[in-house]
């Protein structure tokens, strides 16, 4: 992964004392609170509904056993024994006084991580595939991409005061992963005819109360060219968006209202000035990125634990539950990427404890490369496992909670945190997703209803992503109880589809009656091996609804 | 109301602000025009051979102030809000058009934003007295190390 030098150290140390001197101008009265406001959002602190709650950058998910090991040590130390990952592959610290934030970031600036840019009206982290680098089908690894972006994104000074947040997407492989179709701009590393590798670009894709899928901006940029069109675009908006209304600021309504057309009209005259000048990109500085990523030393004989490895899975019917759902394919014969399940029953999911951090960054060290990924669906990967070590890992996350096989099921949903904890929040959300891990305990039936993915947002804003899964669920206020609204058919995949609502919100006590109500029709209608979402576009939405809203005798 | 220009604090700003009634007051005196009075009067104004400078925010015509940069020597970006970031790119498209006269921000303009407008190519600030203190000069350097190429200078890291 990548390294700091000199300079890249300097500049966290130097942000650490910069955002020292902010609070303490803050809490000596020089800084009035609506500019403070501001300038800790882009460091990634807000205020929420009981504390402050503190947003650790993850540059694309990445990170290494140390770095876990001292975000242990900051939820230990500074919090309430535990974190939460996010959808942009950040965690988050709920309980930070607002005074130790500094002293926080000066123990994350020690193992090369920040929080710069994890919110506010800016740049935000870019994410990708938490598969990149060893898929079999990948054009490229995303991840050299991603630290370039990375590396032009940190306090850029021109657009630290953008419309609104604005968020990036790398994706290197023909699945998404990333749910790059949503994002601001996405970034799709394809190869064209010549076999030249370059970027397919999408721009002005997103979610919250306007949901869009992006659009395609440009069909083939060549690779040289990233950073100069990432700037004409980011120009475009920032002189552009709209600013009188804070949501209709995002990207994705200028695009909708420009058209597409018009909009890269006003991107290719931006880029026309500056396409070929300073920050065109250098083969010399793409290769040198590239060499962070280099492949790990893999070992020639991990084949020679799949023998032992398919024993186990005979004997062992737990163990073969685990492995059928819960890890993938890598593109080293005798390695599979392992996915560390933060979705235990009746816990907050992508919550973790500061024990639970310090057994991953050991089973990393250990077995992995010391390499640990976190996901934009709040679970954490271990990229790189031997065959013959899966047993053990396993075990040993057994133990702690890790390893329930739930992957890509019911269970394994993206929540965010709620009326619990979120002051934009509407509705709560943590007790609607013990509800329904309640009703779907039984992992035979998981299993045979297969690959689904259902989140749940507690507001508008849609941090979970609801109206791109395949069961969507928006928690309502109506006059102070929470409802529940359903959307059915969305995606964030490469097939990416916004899910449409199939009525009247339903009450709190009734939502996983709902959804399996939802799922019986699924399973009465479904033809072999069709998954949840293509038997609803084959379907349509008016056998769920005419199930969920029959007349009760 | 502190100047600041080339990060030092300036005592006396040799420009006059003038709005439409003033403008003919003062026919010798280097004038700082709101955009308003200089789009209805840029004949008048052009022509002349005084010191000309124009006052701009975000949602005025940019493009009437980049056609007749020649005969500017300040043009003055205001920040209505301080989260009103496009005076920032003004300023980097400004010097790019090749505009060397003085590039000044108003408004919502305080410490913790005066580095990152020196970046985009501001060289003045003027800073309200409740808003600005001796520690306010100090800023700069705060950050010395730039990913990105800007206006101050347009390598970015990977070309220095």
């Amino acid at each position: 992964m990548y390294q700091y030098n000199e300079q890249d150290q300097n500049l966290v140390n130097q942000r650490v004392e910069q955002y020292r001197d902010q609070t303490r101008r803050f809490l000596a009265g020089e800084i009035p609170d609506d500019e403070f406001r501001g300038l800790r959002l882009m460091n990634g602190l807000y205020i929420q509904r009981f504390a402050p709650m503190l947003r650790v950058a993850v540059p694309y998910g990445l990170m290494n056993s140390v770095q876990v090991r001292k975000l242990a040590h900051i939820a230990r130390t500074y919090d309430k024994n535990y974190a939460h990952f996010t959808t942009r592959t950040n965690l988050q610290f709920n309980w930070p006084k607002l005074e130790e934030v500094p002293d926080i970031l000066a123990e994350l600036a020690e193992v090369q991580m920040h929080a710069i840019q994890t919110s506010g009206n800016c740049l935000r982290n870019t994410t990708t595939d938490h598969f990149a680098g060893i898929l079999k089908d990948e054009v490229e690894d995303s991840r050299p991409w991603c630290e370039i972006i990375r590396q032009w994104t940190t306090l850029h000074p021109e657009f630290a005061y953008l419309p609104r947040k604005f968020k990036i997407a790398v994706t290197g492989s023909s699945e998404d992963r990333a749910a790059s179709q949503v994002h601001d701009i996405g970034l799709h590393l394809v190869k064209n005819d010549a076999g030249e590798v370059g970027f397919e670009v999408l721009v002005g894709g997103g979610l919250g109360r306007t949901p869009m899928i992006g659009k395609v901006i440009h069909k083939f940029l060549p690779k040289h060219d990233l950073l100069t069109y990432l700037e004409a675009i980011l120009r475009v908006y920032n002189l552009n968006g709209r600013r009188d209304n804070k949501y209709k600021a995002r990207i994705k309504i200028l695009v909708d209202a420009l058209g597409i057309d018009k909009f890269r009209e006003l991107v290719d005259a931006e880029w026309a000035e500056i396409r070929g000048g300073e920050m065109h990109l250098t083969d010399s500085e793409i290769e040198r990125i590239k060499g962070f990523f280099a492949p790990h030393p893999y070992s020639t004989d991990a084949v020679n634990g799949v023998a032992a490895l398919e024993s186990k899975l005979a004997e062992d019917a737990d163990f073969a539950a685990w492995y059928e759902r819960n890890t993938r394919e890598h593109k080293v014969d005798g390695y599979r990427a392992v996915i560390v399940s933060l979705k235990p029953y009746l816990k907050a999911p992508g919550d973790i404890t500061d024990v639970q951090l310090d057994v991953v960054a050991d089973l990393a060290d250990k077995y992995n490369f010391g390499e640990i990924r976190s996901t934009h669906d709040q679970n954490l990967v271990l990229a790189h496992v031997q065959a013959g070590d899966l047993f053990a890992l396993w075990q040993v996350m057994a133990e702690h909670n890790l390893a329930r096989p739930n992957i890509g099921t019911l269970t394994d949903m993206i929540v965010c945190p709620g009326f619990d904890f979120c002051s934009l929040a509407n509705a709560h959300t943590l007790n609607v997703a013990d509800q329904i891990n309640q009703k779907f305990d039984d992992l035979d039936y998981l299993h045979d209803i297969g690959d689904i993915k259902l989140n749940m947002s507690g507001c508008i804003n849609a941090c979970a992503h609801h109206h791109v899964a395949h069961i969507g669920i928006l928690g309502v206020d109506r006059k102070g109880e929470d409802f529940y609204q359903i959307t059915l058919g969305g995606s964030s995949r490469e097939d990416a589809s916004l899910g449409k609502v199939i009525g009247k919100a339903v009450p709190q006590a009734d939502v996983a009656d709902t959804i399996e109500k939802v799922l019986q029709v699924y399973v009465e209608q479904r033809e072999e091996e069709e998954r949840f979402i293509d038997t609803v576009r084959r379907i349509g939405l008016t056998p769920f609804k005419e199930r969920v809203y029959a007349p009760v005798n | 109301m502190p100047l600041l220009i080339n990060q030092n604090v300036v005592a006396d700003d040799k420009w006059l602000r003038v709005d439409a009634d003033t403008l003919a007051q003062h026919p010798e005196a280097a004038v700082i025009v709101p955009f308003d009075v200089f789009a209805a009067e840029q004949e008048t104004l052009l022509a002349g051979e005084r010191p000309l400078a124009v006052q701009i925010n975000g949602d005025q015509d940019f493009d009437l102030v980049l056609a007749n940069l020649e005969r500017l020597s300040l043009v003055v970006i205001e920040f209505p809000a301080f989260t009103d970031g496009r005076g920032f790119s003004f300023a980097r498209i400004l010097r790019r058009k090749g505009f060397t006269g003085e590039i000044r921000a108003t408004g919502d303009v305080s410490h913790d934003r005066l580095e990152y407008m020196t970046r985009c190519g501001f060289d003045a600030f003027e800073i309200s007295d409740e808003r600005f203190s001796d520690e306010t000069c100090s800023v700069f350097g705060e950050i010395t190390v730039h990913y990105q190429g800007s206006a101050d200078d347009e390598r970015p890291i990977f070309r220095r």
